[in-house]
């Protein structure tokens, strides 16, 4: 090419030299035009991957980037600690995260998020609902925590249909499996086993729910990882379960003897974020507004089973769908709604409380 | 690394009085080679250990604090976490050093095939990914797993053990793992043992267990101080093994400092916490390096 390039600049043009550059024009072309394409840029979305990262990519990067040539490119696992470190660092890579909700709060607080653009990002027809749509933050999906049990073991209707008879191990004997992190759902479940009413949860009374854990607190198997639960579930070790209903349904497809009691589901959520000082923050906002639109919303509830957050899209579902997903019409008014401020708000001195009480 | 460095010193000084001139120089060239470890742990080590003890001694709001200290200190709860990481830590030594210890004298006795297949059994846990080695132990230690079912069948137990979801879990799975740390360098003391001295015992009418006892074992204890030591500093830090193979019970110092830097982002706290198992793991350098003369180890047998 350099060669090329220096004999037209010695030489006089003739004709051949001046076909030799039109070729030369030719051929290069395909580059500009690439150029041109990537100009659209794209976007760097974190997500916690697996097989929901290959159903957000069929449901929704495909087809962002067929509408408006900007890509999106997928990073695993978006670690607050990450997030954190980057921006410190001045030097932010990611666009959009996908976090859980506890993030809404700590993010902002943190100073590790912007502001979302609602010019761009219509949000009319999203889900309603205290804490869920914030300055700097929009619902993803639902899921919600419920009780699996073994149909083997609990046959029938005899088995725990909330959380009162969850704590019944005279009745329903065997171990039961919870997430032991202090935000994964056993406070609550204790506080409503105990008795609370579900609207009057929070602020947490964690004492008393500790209280409550002390009388099954050996019939517990722990889980740090969903695959923990799984496994704990699957193997029957456990008979009984708080967990991610995604989870269960797998279980459940694996062909292991497990039920799902939707009473009192545990109702949560996960979030996007766009990350401070986010290299292709207005592509960002543009892909939040394409997946939160109701087309987008029905797209994703083909390809998985997490829950809308356009209340409108379950509409467009073809009929028995809507009932797969999370928060679906099957849990109507069997949810109970994680106050997921509180949480963003006192993990750690919660955490700390359910440490202490570990160890004792 | 600090233990390493110290060694030249002794063993080469013993020397440097007979021949001043050129082991002076050799010394010289020794520290020159050594020049671009120093820069490198300087680099990325000394620094960014600099900058953890800095963010410890900060309040959340950026200002110079003790409060993450006073933090500690004063909550009970963080009390019993290292109490409990530091008692986890010393009963996998234990368990270590009782089983490598034999299992080192094993493996130097050992000849051709033997040593190899012993070998590759103590080094195993290096060649599986942690994950996957994990999940294996839970298959074993399950009820319905392996050592259960052969107990069963043996008749030896009546109903299921719970091995694992326990601190007996985590133990277990720690002391397989820290295994190589306990017996190579018992197995290295060993080899470089002067057997005569083995011989003159006897000849001089010791029966074998006073052997052992008199000369055998302490010739090999600084190799015995340094297994325990790295297996106790290591054991200190461990975060996946209790997290998959512990229970209730099983909350170790690792397991916080994860929570506080990727949950709830108080990286001041998690500092501080990581400044405390620093300044334990250089306090047991100390104190081995003093009392157990640890640098012995990387000299020849004298």
């Amino acid at each position: 090419m350099a060669g090329f390039a220096s004999r037209l600049d010695s030489a006089a043009p003739t004709r051949r030299t001046l076909l030799k550059a039109a070729a030369a024009t030719l051929m290069a072309a395909p580059l500009p035009l690439r150029a041109a394409r990537s100009a659209e840029g794209e976007v760097i979305y974190a997500t916690w991957g697996g097989s929901w990262a290959e159903a957000m990519r069929k449901a929704w990067f495909e087809p962002f980037t067929q509408q408006t040539g900007i890509k999106v490119r997928t990073i695993d696992g978006p670690d607050y600690g990450k997030i954190r470190a980057m921006v410190k660092a001045n030097n932010t890579e990611w666009d959009i995260a996908e976090v859980n909700p506890d993030f809404q709060w700590i993010g902002p607080r943190e100073g590790l998020v912007e502001k979302l653009d609602f010019s761009v990002i219509p949000t009319d027809q999203l889900i309603r609902g205290e804490n869920l749509l914030t300055d700097y933050s929009l619902p993803e999906a639902f899921w919600t925590r419920v009780i699996a049990y073994n149909t083997k073991k609990f046959p029938g209707d005899n088995h725990p249909h909330n959380f009162a008879e969850f704590w019944d191990t005279a009745k329903f004997p065997g171990k039961r499996v919870m997430y032991a992190k202090a935000n994964g759902g056993a406070l609550e479940a204790a506080l409503l086993a105990d008795g609370v009413p579900a609207d009057k949860l929070y602020p947490l009374d964690v004492e008393r729910a500790l209280k409550k854990l002390d009388k099954i607190k050996d019939d517990v198997l722990w889980y740090e990882t969903n695959a923990q639960a799984v496994q704990f579930l699957q193997d029957e070790r456990g008979v009984l379960g708080l967990v991610a209903d995604g989870r269960a349904k797998f279980i459940q497809e694996k062909g292991a003897p497990i039920a799902i009691e939707y009473n009192q589901s545990q109702l949560t959520w996960t979030s996007y974020v766009v990350i401070r000082g986010a290299p292709n923050k207005a592509n960002a906002m543009k892909l939040l507004a394409f997946m939160t639109s109701l087309d987008g919303q029905k797209a994703i509830g083909m390809a998985y089973t997490y829950g809308l957050v356009t209340p409108k899209a379950y509409d467009l579902l073809p009929p028995g769908r809507a009932e797969q997903l999370s928060n679906g019409p099957q849990q109507q008014g069997k949810t109970v709604l994680m106050n997921e401020k509180w949480w963003g708000e006192n993990l750690e001195k919660t955490q700390e409380k359910m440490d202490a009480w570990r160890l004792t | 690394m600090a233990v390493g460095g110290a060694a030249i010193g002794p063993g080469d000084r013993g020397r440097a009085r007979a021949h001043p001139d050129p082991d002076r120089r050799r010394l010289t060239r020794t520290g020159l080679l050594g020049l671009p470890a120093l820069a490198f742990v300087a680099i990325f080590l000394l620094y960014p250990l600099a900058l953890l003890i800095e963010t410890s001694f900060h309040a959340k709001s950026g200002e110079w604090s003790f409060e993450q200290y006073a933090r500690i200190a004063t909550t009970p709860v963080y009390g019993l976490i290292l109490w409990k990481t530091a008692w986890v830590a010393g009963l996998v030594t234990l368990i270590d050093l009782l089983v490598g210890y034999p299992f080192a004298v094993a493996l130097t006795r050992a000849r051709g095939a033997w040593r190899l297949v012993l070998l590759a059994a103590v080094l195993m846990p290096f060649w599986t990914n942690l994950l996957v080695r994990t999940y294996g132990w839970i298959v074993v230690l399950y009820p319905s797993g392996l050592i259960n079912t052969l107990l069963l069948h043996l008749g030896l137990i009546a109903d299921p053990i719970e091995l694992v979801q326990n601190t007996a879990g985590v133990l277990i799975g720690m002391a397989q793992i820290m295994l190589p740390y306990t017996v190579l360098p018992i197995a290295a003391q060993i080899e470089k043992m002067d057997r005569r001295l083995l011989q003159a015992a006897r000849s001089l009418g010791a029966s074998a267990p006073r052997t052992f006892w008199h000369v055998y074992l302490p010739l090999t204890l600084p190799g015995v101080f340094a297994g325990a030591l790295v297996t106790l500093v290591l054991s200190l830090g461990f975060f996946v093994i209790p997290a998959l193979l512990g229970g209730r019970r099983d909350v170790l110092i690792a397991q916080l400092i994860d929570f506080n830097l990727t949950k709830v982002l108080n990286w001041e706290f998690a500092a501080a916490l990581g400044t405390i198992l620093l300044v334990v793991t250089m306090g047991l350098f100390v104190a081995a390096q003093r009392w157990f003369r640890l640098d012995t180890l990387w000299t020849e047998a004298r």
